[in-house]
Parts: structure tokens; C-alpha cells; sequence
């Protein structure tokens, strides 16, 4: 249930405009597609984490039935590397060394999907091993400081923790997890000549247009990628990930339309992953519970040869008043597989951490957890001095208390019963720093009154297409069902990517420019047009309803889209918008919520249930209510799975995945899940003219804490590994 | 029932790959296909017969993705061998479309926002239609418990549990 | 998958002829396991004989027992109202195994004869005795929460995944079997091997031989049990712990006892030890545990699944206490 908080702060709860296609099975999906003559690909990936391939033969996988080629290293052209490191791996097939178990070392290629996995088992490699580097504490391995430059700090934090009246000082960790959407990460890829076609997984259609012609030294004008629905992401599809890349080449070699699909267990290896972390905190207080220094220190694997940074530490360094802070994390290179954004990257395991320790400094002095979030509230953001655009959070904690019933949490741990059950209450807040990037928007009116609009953004289950067809038609003043809006397609405007909670804030921002835009050009059109009520009217001067412009002096005249098009001759009329990243805010934008959960603890068994949680949360303007409601539903669902049963396990000595199906890597089923209760709360965010912020990571940011905080409250045990399994417990 | 594959297993496969003569009876048609004998039913539906609305999500079973219904109940099209199919009636989620008494359902799950990717949304529906004619959706627990065969990574369970109960509180007669 | 032959029986004499002639076919039944399992590339028969159109399709209530058909499917057997009525303890174990949709498909013949999940075994690129016997465990130093600390060996520490298995152990059920040499019945507790030199042999099944029904005795109308299960997620999960328990208390005093666990043994466990303990004891905590302490005898810890030993005790008294309460 959700409550509107006030006036038009959440918008209108349009029926998702894509549910009907979905519903009926009849959304396609990129291993939906099937060009005529179409072959497979099925990869072959290394059994060893480190060392190089000594020899691959192929001969008999070539011989197999159905095969069209085998690729590997050894007959794979110099490819080029996409444009920018950080979303474009290095790529693949380049060499013959191997960083990590599951690297793609050979691309079996055939006429049936069954003949290619069959043939793919026929690959035989010789390996020369080398020891691997696995472990975060291997003194062997090179130290990565500060990645991406996202480590804060201000006063003396190790000074003001030497002479805090009370120090908590403690080391938590989060357990790997992975992304795993339902949908297996597909390419389809078609050349015509040096044009290539491709139906491909990905949260950001036209990087993936640039990585290819980068890889094959071709035009980007002649690449289309589409990915009109993706079956979920999570983060995985940001980057261009190697198996895009061997899709095409393979498509190239033989010379035919190819599929590739990766298979479940491949999607563990080769679409990253949230990397585990340790991460010590230790906190200065009072006695009465005022932070005097905070430091933070995380830890966390990355890839040999490859990047991938998170701000793991700095809501630390945000989310209080706290003179001497110190947030900082630091990599240690393993042969694993490059981790990557995973929904809340960074701050979900980060203020887990936070979060978490806060509630042993509540406890410790005798305070409620909520209390001392108060006592410590930064009205601006603490590191800079400067305001927030907006920030909520004193009322995503006044809000959320009193829907969950807070008050009535007995401070005692342990001490509350539900027949045999222990009964836990246990709170967080949740910050999440997301940024806008740059969209461009082309939006058509037609002869008949009705819109079309378009960006070659994606949906990759978060509702894009609805709240982007509501933002146009309220501009245009059209009923939602005169507004078409498309997206993922690398033919229509680019867009940014799908991610860090961003592509609301700046594809909406530019779909309101374009049909801003596109209301000037119709006022244009009649500006000295004598017959017209409009003549001389610019956008400021009217408003739209039901198509119909009518003047603000005098509401009574006006005249409709349709009409203005059929006296010029128009069957149409076509407007560009965009947005930039905003560099000139007063404030700076950040993402606010507090979570609040009770679970159930079997004594005996140590089995933990949540049984309610309530997400109150801060993203500013709400275009719908529904589908923001389905957001932070499911980061909670996310959340529990973090807290209770998500963890991508490695065997010892080899790095190899060891739980890598749906059977074994538990993700939450229906029957994990209780009511949620979702309440927004905040202004209109002045960063964009929509008012919005994003809400994708912060639905799952602070989860995790409220949970384990809950576990404690119930139990008195402080669990401070992820996930908290029943043998904790016992 | 087999036995384990020992270094069998790793040896070349034949040359001729065996194919089958089935009849696939699905969503009220026959086909005639001829098919490698490890075309599991998902593939036959997806790859064979363009029915591409019944998805894979693990091809192990263990996701429900690939939900469809084989003589009225609901079952994994996965670990089934297309092969092992003849004479078996079908039903996937394009079959279920054209059923008007399926549409409430359907309905609801727009209405009550029980999908966001959309990639689990027919095996849901499948299952749903399944759960709704087992009568097990006399309480919102009976529904977590009997849907929990179908995961749905967004997080959209209380949506689906919603959508489900809706339906089953008002017009249940109407899908069985 | 390596390619195979298909053909479909039309009777049991024929499948059992049909494979018994061949060292490398294999019956197909509801193939959630079999199927899986030549995915992996684990099993590869070169011939499948389907047997789902064989006439075992039934559940036929006799005076003592009910005997079910080798290829009801466990949601079947699940809602036979019989089964609900004298033997709760394996409709629950059944409603708690698996999901509808797997329990659609599932054969009970097929669930008796499941295979590990063990990681290791379902990977080729490990090492497994259980695969190919000689190689080695991984398991023994790899990711082994899930596994097993009864009825292991050094070769083999994998769990058998079954629940219902657990169950019709603890109720003396016996497996009906033909084979190229005639039919012959097996006590359910005679039926699996523990894995010692030949890990990859899991029961006494010979080449060919199919079961073709399976006989569960029925409790005493007087009898109380249940089937209880441990696990991470609350629902479509393997157990990490379970125990089927059955009791018959009068006048405060157990006559009649059965337990049986699961997801910690190698093979369906029957605790004959706990059993002993609680026969003609007085119902109460204190001899729930001392058969708890029993059940558990000889249990061996590895590094990350020691506390299965403690949870399958506590598994074992909390069904103890649920029974006795509902026997009271």
C-alpha cells in the first residue's frame, strides 16, 4: 500500500503501458528473436583460474555434426577495445592467458543449439597452471587505492577516535553475490557487409553500438542494436561483456546470423557480480550518542586486468553530522572475474556495514537506534557544507516509525515472543548518490492529435516506458493513450544507460525538453498566423489539455494540435530535446529512505522469516505510483535475499564457481516474501524539471541492516557476515 | 534412472544424430516435427514452433520460467524431451491468451503491477492458472507456497499474490 | 547432451528387456532428474526407453498398506486421501519437496532413484568417486554446507536430496522391482548402499531392473507424525536438515516409534538408535533429546557442515515435540 503524501507529489498509478504485451507473453526478448539461417554459439570457459593454454584442440569438436567453426585465441583477429574502460572489458579470445576460471577461451558455433553444446564438451584443453590469487589477504597480490577516486575524509578521524568517549570498532562482511535476471543474457548478431544487427541484453543500447564497431573497426552508423525488453539486469547489462563481442565475431566467421545465449551458469561468471567485502568501521561517540569520528575501511576484489569501482565507503561519510570522518576502500587484484554494478553497487554492502555498526553503538550506550540517527542528523550534506537539492530523510524516519509502529519496540533484545517465535524490530537509513547523464529525446506529433516519442534507452523492468509516455503526455497535455513512447533502439536518439538510479531523472528531463520543444514549434507555426488565438504565443504563455493549447490570459481561446497541423499542410511535426548532466545545482542530489523490518526467529532451529517491512523513501516527484511501489518492493525482495540467503561461493584453490544454478544460489521465492509497505515522502526535487530523483538502488540500500538489526533485537546475537544463515544462529 | 556416465561421457559423439517423427499437440494444433531426440520441450515450443512466450531462465528446473501446462498440469517444459510429448495435450501462454476466461487473470497482473521485467511473467500465469484450478488460492499463504516454483527477480511477489487472490475472491469459476 | 535413441514401452516386460539388453540404456520416467542430469553431460545413455506410458499410474488401498504405481506422480500420491488420512508424515514430506510443478512431473519410482545435488558429482570438470569412482572427492575440501555427516566415507560425502525417501524409509516401505530375472521386493532400509569403494553405486538395483511399485504400510490409526524440514528459503529448496517422524503414545508412555532423516545422511537415514531409545519410554524433553543425541550417532563434521549435526538433533526433538503434542 502506498500512501499519497501530498497533492501531485506522486503522480497518477498508470497501469504499466507494457503489461498487456508482457502478460501475454508476446514482449520480445533478445533470445526471442530468430533471423532466417541462424546458427548457435555455445561457450567453452576455462577450468582454471590461472596459468595459460598450452594447447586447445578442436579437431574433434569440429568434426562434430552440425559444427560451423570452433574460435579461439588462436584464429580471433586483433579486436579493439570499446571507448570508454570502465563500461567496455578488455576483449576477448586476445591470447593465450588465463586470468580467471570461466574466461571464454573458445566459441563453439553449429546449426542447432543441441549440436553446439554437444560439440562445446568435444573442446580439449591443456593447461599450464600457475598458482592462482584468490584470497583477499594474499600478500602476493597488487593493492588497488581509492578506485575511482571515491574515498572522503575530512578532520582526523584516527585522532578523534583515540580520545571518543566510546569506540565501536568492528569488521563486517557481505558475501559475493550475483546479479542473476531471469532473462540469460542473449545476442543475436546479423552482418549485411560491415553493418551489423544486434538483439542484444544490455541497459545501454548505443555503448553497445560503440564497443562493436570498435571491436571490428567499423562505422558506428552501421550497427543497430535493439533491445526493445530485457529480462532484468540488475546492473549485468552495463557493460559490453565479452560474449557480445564473440557473438558477432562469430556471426562474422560464419558469415550467418548467430545466437548466443549464455547459459545460467556462465551467467555467474560472465556478466559480473557484487564483490564480497570486509570492511571495518570504527565509530566515535558520546555518551549520549553524538558521532565524533567515523572511520571506514573497506575491502573488496577486483579483476587482474580489469576495473570496476563502487563507493563501497562514502555514505559514511554523507548520511551524518560527524566532524573527522574517514571513508576509504581499497582492491586487492585476484583471478576472479571482474565484479561489476549490482543493484545498490557499493552502498547496498556499504551501509549495510554502517548501518549495522551504528545499531551496536545504539545498544552499546543504551539508545534507540532510531534516537541516535536523530541526535546525529545533517541537515546539509556533512562532507561538502552545501545543501541537498532536496533531502527528506527526517521524514522518511518520522514517516516510517509511525507506519511500522516503532514506538512500540521494546528496547530489550530478546525480550519479545510471538508464541514460540523471537520477534526482532530492527531499522536503517538508506542514502544512494545518484548522477543524470546526458539523453536526447525526439518526439512527433501527427495529423491526428496523437504523439510518438523515442530515445534509445532501454526498460529493463523498471517501468521506463510508462513514466516516460505519463512525462510526455503531461507536457503535450495528451491522454496517455495519444502518447506512444519507444525506446531500445540505437536508430532513435541516443540515451544514456540504465543505471545508477539515473535514467529517470535524465531521459525524463530530456523527453520534457523534446515535447516542450515540440509545443514551441507548434506555436511557431502560428505565431503570425492571423486566423490563430495563439498568434504570438510562446510556450509561457499557454498551457495544453486534451491537445487543445489554450492561451493562460484568456482560457477560452485556444485551438487544438490536430487543427493547427491540418491548416499547415502537416500529416506531422518533429522536435528534438536532450538533457546534460548538471554541473551548475545549488545542492547536490542524493536518494533518502529509512527501512524498518521485524522477522521471526525460530529459537531452536535458527530460522529467520521476515515477516513485514516498511520502506519509506525519499525520490522526490513520483511519476507513478504503481511502478515506483514495484521498485522498492522488489530492492527489498533484493534485500532479502542480501540478508538472508544470497552467496556466490568459490571452491578453495581453483576460484571455481561452486553453487552456479538456480537450485544452489538462493534467491527469494514467493514464500520468502511479506507485505511491504511503501510510503514516499518528500518535495520535488529542483535538479531536473521533472522533479524526480531515482529510487532503483535505494529500494534495496538499508534492507540488509534493518533485517540484521532485526535478527539482533530478536535473538541478541550480533551476526556480522552476510547472509545471516540459520547456523549462526544455532 | 540411467546410470552414471563414467568416461562414456566425454567420448566423440556419433555422427548421425538420431531424429524423431513427433506430433506436437499444442494449444489445440498438431504439428509434425522431425526432431533430434534432446530437444527438450521448451526448445521444440521456442526454436521449432516460434512459440517464444514460454521462456528459459535456467534450463535446469529450478526457475519456472518455462512453466506450460501438459495434459492440464503444470510441469517444467525443460526437463522434458519434446520426444516425450506425443499425444500429450500442450498449453503455453499464447494458447492460454486466447482463452477469454484466462483474461481476468491476466488483467490483474497488469492491474496489480505483478511484473516488471516481464521475463517470468508466463510461467507466473501458467502457474497461476494451474494454482487457480488445484484450488489453492484460498489464502495469500496457500499462494506464496504454491508459487514459490516460480522465481521472479524483480521482486514482484506481493504484486503476483495480489493479483492472484483478486482474481480467486471474485470470478475463480471462470479459469477452472 | 550426447545424442541417444528413443523408444517408448508399451509394457514393463518389454522396457525391462529392452534395457537390460543394453549396458548403456536407461529408463525415462518423469526425467527431472535424468534429464538434468544428461544436460551435464553426468549421465549419457545411449538409449532412453520411456516408460511413463506403462500402466503404474496408481495408488490402490489394501488392508495394511497402500501400494503405490512406480510412476504416480508425487502430487498424485500427495492428494490420494488415504495417504492424508494414515500417513501425514509422507503427504507432508511429499508437499515439501521440490515445487507443484516438479512434483507434477516427478515420479515416485524416479524420486527413490534421485541423484545428489552434490556440486561436484553434477560437474565434469570436478573430481567425484560418485561420477567415476577412483578420482576423488572435491567436495571433502570444497563448498560442502549442504553436505552430508551420516553414512559417509572418505570417497563420498554427498546428501541424498529426497524428503519422501525419508519418510517411507521411517515407515518400512518396500520397493517392488522387475527385472530381466523376475520381480523381487526390497525392504526400503535394504534398498540404498552407503557409499563406500563404489560411491556411483547407490541401491541394489541391478542393470535393468525397474521398480514398478512401492508398498507403505500403514501407521496405526492410533499412530501421530510429521515430516519436518530445515532449510535457508521458506519454500523450493532442499532440506538442510529433516526428520520424519512417527509415534504412537498411550497413557504418556511411546509404544510405537519411527524416525528418519534427512538432508544430512548420504542415504535415507533410519535412526533405528532413536527409535530404540524412545520405545517404551515416557514422552518428554528429556528422551526427545537423549534420541535426538542417538539419531545423530557417529555423525563426522567437515569444516563448514559441522552444525548439521546440531541442527538435525534439534530437527529431531522439535518433531519429537510437535508429535507428542498432537498425541496428547
Amino acid at each position: 500500500m502506498t500512501v499519497v503524501e501530498r497533492g501531485n507529489l506522486v503522480g497518477v498509478a498508470v497501469d504499466r503501458v507494457d503489461g498487456p504485451l508482457k502478460a501475454a507473453g508476446a514482449a520480445r526478448y533478445p533470445s526471442d528473436f530468430m533471423p532466417d539461417d541462424l546458427a548457435h554459439a555455445v561457450l567453452v570457459q576455462s577450468t582454471i583460474a590461472a596459468g595459460r593454454i598450452r594447447r586447445i584442440e578442436t579437431g574433434p569438436a569440429r568434426a562434430a555434426p552440425g559444427v560451423l567453426t570452433v574460435i579461439t585465441h588462436e584464429n580471433t583477429p586483433r579486436l579493439g577495445r570499446g571507448p570508454d574502460p570502465v563500461f567496455a572489458p578488455p576483449p576477448p579470445l586476445q591470447d593465450d592467458r588465463i586470468l580467471h576460471h570461466g574466461q571464454h577461451i573458445a566459441v563453439v558455433v553449429a546449426e542447432t543449439p543441441e549440436e553446439a553444446t554437444a560439440a562445446a564438451r568435444l573442446v580439449e584443453v591443456d593447461y599450464e597452471r600457475t598458482e592462482p590469487l584468490l584470497d583477499l589477504d594474499d600478500p602476493r597480490a597488487e593493492q588497488v587505492h581509492d578506485p575511482g577516486a571515491r574515498d572522503l575524509s575530512r578532520g582526523n578521524a584516527r585522532r578523534a577516535l583515540a580520545s571518543a568517549q566510546v569506540l565501536i570498532d568492528v569488521t563486517y562482511s557481505t558475501a559475493a553475490e550475483t546479479n542473476n535476471p531471469m532473462g540469460l543474457f542473449t545476442t543475436v548478431a546479423t552482418w549485411d557487409g560491415d553493418a551489423l544487427t544486434v538483439h542484444d541484453s544490455t541497459q545501454w543500447p548505443v555503448f553497445v553500438r560503440a564497443t562493436l564497431a570498435a571491436a571490428f573497426g567499423v562505422p558506428q552508423d552501421g550497427i543497430r542494436v535493439l533491445a526493445p525488453f530485457v529480462g532484468g539486469a540488475f546492473g549485468s547489462g552495463l557493460r559490453v561483456w565479452p560474449h557480445v563481442v564473440l557473438a558477432a565475431l562469430a556471426a562474422r566467421q560464419v558469415d550467418r546470423p548467430v545466437k548466443l545465449v549464455l547459459n545460467r551458469a556462465q551467467m555467474f561468471t560472465s556478466v559480473g557480480y557484487r564483490p564480497p567485502t570486509v570492511q571495518r568501521l570504527r565509530i566515535g561517540a558520546t555518551h549520549t550518542g553524538e558521532l565524533v569520528a567515523l572511520e571506514h575501511e573497506g575491502v573488496e576484489p577486483v579483476a587482474m586486468e580489469d576495473d570496476y569501482a563502487e563507493s563501497l565507503t562514502t555514505a559514511s561519510a554523507l548520511l551524518y553530522a560527524c566532524p573527522d570522518v574517514s571513508a576509504r576502500l581499497r582492491q586487492v587484484r585476484l583471478n576472479v572475474a571482474c565484479p561489476t554494478w549490482m543493484r545498490g553497487p557499493g552502498e547496498g554492502p556499504g551501509v549495510h556495514a554502517l548501518e549495522c555498526a551504528l545499531d551496536e553503538l545504539a545498544d552499546r550506550i543504551g539508545v534507540d537506534p532510531l534516537d541516535l540517527r536523530l541526535r546525529n542528523y545533517s541537515e546539509v550534506n556533512p562532507q561538502t557544507g552545501k545543501p541537498w537539492t532536496t533531502n527528506a530523510l527526517r521524514e522518511c524516519y518520522e514517516r516510517g516509525a509511525e507506519r511500522f509502529g516503532w514506538s512500540r519496540r521494546n528496547p530489550e533484545p530478546r525480550s519479545t515472543r510471538d508464541g514460540r517465535m523471537l520477534v526482532g524490530y530492527g531499522m536503517a537509513s538508506a542514502f544512494y548518490h545518484y548522477v543524470q547523464n546526458p539523453c536526447q529525446v525526439r518526439a512527433t506529433l501527427f495529423g491526428d492529435g496523437s504523439a510518438y516519442v523515442r530515445s534509445a534507452a532501454t526498460d529493463i523492468g523498471t517501468g521506463t516506458y510508462t513514466v516516460m509516455t505519463q512525462v510526455a503526455a503531461e507536457v503535450l497535455g495528451l491522454p496517455v493513450d495519444r502518447v506512444r513512447f519507444d525506446l531500445g533502439d540505437t536508430e532513435m536518439p541516443p540515451a544514456t544507460r540504465q543505471g545508477g538510479s539515473g535514467l529517470t531523472a535524465a531521459l525524463g528531463s530530456a523527453v520534457h525538453n523534446a515535447c516542450r520543444e515540440l509545443v514551441r514549434s507548434v506555436l511557431d507555426l502560428v505565431r503570425d498566423d492571423a486566423h490563430s488565438a495563439l498568434r504570438g504565443c510562446g510556450p509561457d504563455d499557454v498551457s495544453v489539455d486534451d491537445g487543445r493549447i489554450i492561451r493562460t490570459d484568456d482560457p477560452s481561446r485556444g485551438e487544438t494540435f490536430a487543427e493547427i497541423l491540418a491548416r499547415r499542410g502537416l500529416a506531422e511535426l518533429t522536435a528534438d530535446g536532450s538533457s546534460e548532466r548538471r554541473e551548475d545545482l545549488d545542492g547536490e542530489p542524493g536518494v533518502f529512505s529509512a527501512k524498518f523490518a521485524e522477522v521471526h526467529v525460530d529459537p531452536d532451529l535458527g530460522v529467520v522469516r521476515v515477516v513485514r517491512v516498511v520502506a519509506a523513501v525519499d525520490g522526490a516527484r513520483i511519476l507513478n505510483e504503481k511502478t515506483a511501489t514495484s521498485q522498492i518492493i522488489g530492492g527489498t525482495v533484493g534485500g532479502i535475499g542480501m540478508a538472508l540467503l544470497e552467496r556466490t561461493e568459490s571452491d578453495p584453490g581453483t576460484g571455481r564457481i561452486a553453487n552456479a544454478t538456480f537450485g544452489d544460489y538462493l534467491v527469494p521465492v514467493c514464500a520468502d516474501v511479506p507485505h511491504v509497505d511503501v510510503v514516499f515522502v518528500g518535495e520535488r526535487d529542483a535538479a531536473n524539471p521533472i522533479g524526480v530523483k531515482g529510487i532503483a538502488e535505494i529500494a534495496i540500500v538499508g534492507v540488509a541492516p534493518a533485517i540484521a538489526n532485526a535478527v539482533f533485537h530478536a535473538t541478541g546475537r550480533r551476526i556480522r557476515s552476510l547472509p545471516i544463515t540459520l547456523e549462526k544462529l544455532l | 534412472m540411467g546410470q552414471p556416465a563414467g568416461p562414456a561421457a566425454r567420448e566423440g559423439t556419433r555422427i548421425a544424430f538420431p531424429e524423431v517423427a513427433v506430433t506436437l499437440r499444442v494449444n489445440g494444433a498438431s504439428t509434425h516435427l522431425a526432431l533430434d531426440t534432446r530437444v527438450t520441450l521448451l526448445d521444440a515450443l521456442r526454436e521449432h514452433l516460434a512459440l517464444t512466450g514460454t521462456k528459459k531462465g535456467c534450463d535446469q528446473g529450478a526457475c519456472g520460467a518455462c512453466t506450460v501446462l501438459v495434459d492440464g498440469r503444470r510441469v517444467l517444459s525443460c526437463l522434458m524431451l519434446a520426444v516425450t510429448c506425443e499425444g500429450r495435450e500442450v498449453v503455453t501462454i499464447e494458447g492460454l491468451s486466447e482463452d477469454l476466461a484466462v483474461r481476468p487473470l491476466q488483467e490483474a497482473f497488469v492491474r496489480h503491477d505483478a511484473l516488471q521485467c516481464g521475463y517470468c511473467t508466463p510461467g507466473q500465469i501458467v502457474s497461476a492458472v494451474a494454482l487457480l484450478a488445484e484450488g489453492r488460492a484460498e489464502s495469500d499463504e496457500d499462494v506464496r507456497e504454491f508459487m514459490s516454483g516460480n522465481i521472479c527477480r524483480c521482486g514482484a511477489y506481493p504484486n503476483i499474490v495480489a493479483a492472484i487472490r483478486d482474481v480467486a475472491s471474485g470470478s475463480t469459476d471462470a479459469l477452472v | 547432451m550426447r545424442s541417444f535413441d528413443y523408444s517408448r514401452a508399451t509394457a514393463v516386460g518389454e522396457a525391462v528387456a529392452t534395457v537390460a539388453a543394453d549396458p548403456a540404456a536407461a529408463f525415462l520416467a518423469g526425467g527431472t532428474t535424468q534429464v538434468d542430469l544428461m544436460k551435464d553431460g553426468v549421465l549419457a545413455p545411449a538409449r532412453l526407453v520411456d516408460i511413463t506410458r506403462l500402466p503404474l499410474r496408481y495408488v490402490h488401498h489394501g488392508q495394511d498398506a497402500v501400494h503405490v504405481g512406480a510412476l504416480t506422480s508425487m502430487e498424485e500420491l500427495a492428494a490420494d486421501p488415504v495417504v492424508a488420512q494414515r500417513l501425514p508424515v509422507m503427504r507432508e514430506a511429499l508437499l515439501l519437496g521440490a515445487s507443484v510443478q516438479l512434483r507434477n512431473m516427478a515420479t515416485m519410482g524416479g524420486n527413490l532413484l534421485q541423484r545428489t545435488r552434490c556440486r561436484y558429482f553434477r560437474d565434469l570438470t570436478c573430481p567425484c568417486n560418485k561420477r567415476e569412482p577412483g578420482t576423488g572427492c572435491a567436495a571433502l575440501q570444497g563448498v560442502h554446507r549442504m553436505h552430508a555427516v551420516l553414512g559417509t566415507s572418505e570417497h563420498c560425502i554427498a546428501t541424498h536430496a529426497s524428503d519422501v525417501a525419508v519418510a517411507l524409509v521411517a515407515l518400512d516401505a518396500v520397493v517392488h522391482v522387475q527385472g530381466p530375472e523376475g520381480e523381487r521386493a526390497i525392504p526400503l532400509t535394504d534398498f540404498y548402499l552407503l557409499p563406500r569403494e563404489e560411491p556411483n553405486r547407490e541401491n541394489v538395483l541391478r542393470h535393468g531392473e525397474l521398480i514398478t511399485s512401492i508398498e507403505v504400510p500403514l501407521l496405526p490409526a492410533n499412530a501421530r507424525s510429521v515430516y519436518l524440514k530445515v532449510r535457508d528459503r521458506t519454500s523450493y529448496e532442499f532440506a538442510l536438515s529433516s526428520a520424519a517422524v512417527a509415534l504412537v503414545v498411550r497413557d504418556g508412555v511411546i509404544r510405537e516409534a519411527r524416525v528418519g532423516l534427512g538432508g544430512v545422511a548420504t542415504v535415507p537415514w533410519r535412526a533405528g538408535g532413536a527409535e530404540d531409545v524412545l520405545r517404551g519410554a515416557r514422552a518428554g524433553a528429556e528422551v526427545f533429546q537423549s534420541a535426538a543425541q542417538a539419531a545423530v550417532q557417529g555423525a563426522i563434521p567437515h569444516r563448514d557442515n559441522a552444525f548439521k549435526i546440531e541442527l538435525a538433533k534439534r530437527t529431531v526433538v522439535r518433531a519429537l515435540q510437535t508429535v507428542s503434542d498432537k498425541a496428547s
